[in-house]
């Protein structure tokens, strides 16, 4: 017991530090551990929310993007298509029109001929006119040059008068 | 300088020491701990929650990883006897510790330096650990451990050792943390006495790491009684 008050060992301050341990140990649990570990646990579960969520969010991105990718190839299928589709009906369209265009080349060969050969004939009537013409005045002129005005009524009176009779070509002749 | 606290006054009959006065510093410290974090508690954690939380978060971690279903139980002591005896030895680092006077004593002297304030520490750590054992094993098994007749007299040889372990866990416990606070307090003053610029500064650095190391072997050896006091398989 000597040794014991050496130390200072008094039963008043000992159970006065029991009882100060006790109440603070109490407030240390109730007001700082529990309220802390609620905010840890409440951290923990957020973080492994945002994990879970994060996990779908990458689940979701991935079909989003198989889901792209499903429409890409998709869309490239019915282009092909749509291109195959367009460059058959460009063809029949070309060949189609190629055939028109020839139709219509031959329709203008066939009416240009139908033109010149009625050109021809206007041509070849005109021709045949001129040289009527022409003929009358050589004739005139050769009359004018080598027949006096007795002959030429002495002709113009014979030829009058083979009209009359009938027989123009004979007395032409 | 005895290694009896000095009495200061008293009140009401009640001998107020300079580490009883130590020992008020030390709760209202914790109370304000208490109370800013809980003002200032958040998701997002900030300052002074930081290190607290990352505190308890390392102690409940160790004490779960090897107490496992006992944690609930066991935590909460194991992180106040810590946080207590690390403040007590902390806050006596500050200057006016020993220094300031009160008709002719030290106004302020750290509460663990004080073996009522170990021995105290001590008794509930030791009280916990076997309320815990008789909580989880039950008063027959508990009481098996120190009592037994099984291959007499062999059994009740080692039921009068242990008891006698437990005995000597009271000594421990408030011997080695009052040597080695009180020891350290001496040995700084007898630094400042010899030259007190410069020749204290390594040992204030020692001091801190003992002030941190006596508090984590207490908190540690408290677990780990308790632990292996209310394991089945240890009786």
């Amino acid at each position: 017991m000597e040794i014991l008050h050496t130390f200072g060992l008094e039963t008043e301050l000992f159970l006065f530090q029991i009882i100060n341990f006790l109440i603070i140990a109490g407030i240390l649990a109730k007001f700082l551990y529990k309220p802390l570990k609620n905010m840890l646990e409440e951290r923990k579960r957020k973080i492994a929310q945002s994990l879970v969520d994060a996990d779908n969010a990458k689940e979701i991105l991935e079909n989003a993007g198989q889901e792209k990718k499903k429409i890409l190839s998709k869309a490239k299928k019915d282009a092909d298509e749509l291109a195959a589709v367009i460059k058959v009906q460009i063809a029949n369209e070309k060949q189609k029109a190629e055939e028109q265009a020839k139709e219509r080349a031959q329709q203008i060969i066939n009416d240009a001929n139908v033109r010149a050969e009625v050109e021809l004939e206007n041509v070849s009537r005109q021709a045949g006119k001129m040289s009527v013409d022409l003929s009358e005045k050589i004739l005139s002129k050769v009359f004018d040059q080598f027949f006096t005005p007795q002959d030429k009524q002495q002709i113009l009176s014979r030829a009058l008068d083979a009209l009359a009779k009938g027989n123009y070509e004979k007395g032409s002749n | 300088m005895s290694i009896a606290p000095d009495i200061l006054f008293e009140v009401a009959g009640f001998p107020v020491t300079n580490t009883v006065i130590a020992t008020l510093i030390t709760d209202l410290i914790l109370i304000l701990i208490v109370i800013f974090v809980n003002k200032t508690i958040a998701l997002k954690p900030q300052g002074l929650q930081n290190i607290v939380e990352a505190g308890v978060d390392y102690f409940h971690g160790l004490v779960s990883e090897i107490a496992e279903k006992k944690t609930n139980f066991i935590f909460p002591w194991v992180m106040s006897f810590f946080l207590f005896i690390v403040i007590s030895n902390l806050v006596a680092q500050f200057p006016g510790f020993e220094s300031i006077r009160f008709s002719e004593s030290p106004f302020l002297r750290a509460a663990t330096s004080d073996l009522n304030t170990t021995l105290a520490l001590a008794t509930v750590s030791i009280i916990a650990s076997n309320a815990l054992a008789i909580k989880h094993i039950g008063i027959k098994e508990y009481l098996k451990k120190f009592i037994s007749f099984k291959m007499f007299p062999i059994f009740m040889f080692v039921g009068i050792l242990e008891f006698a372990n437990e005995l000597t866990k009271f000594i421990s416990f408030s011997f080695r943390l009052l040597g080695n606070i009180y020891a350290g307090e001496r040995t700084l003053g007898e630094m400042y006495n010899l030259l007190p610029i410069g020749l204290p500064l390594p040992f204030m650095a020692l001091e801190l790491m003992v002030a941190i190391i006596q508090a984590l072997v207490f908190a540690m050896l408290t677990m780990a009684f308790m632990h292996i006091l209310s394991d089945k398989s240890a009786h």
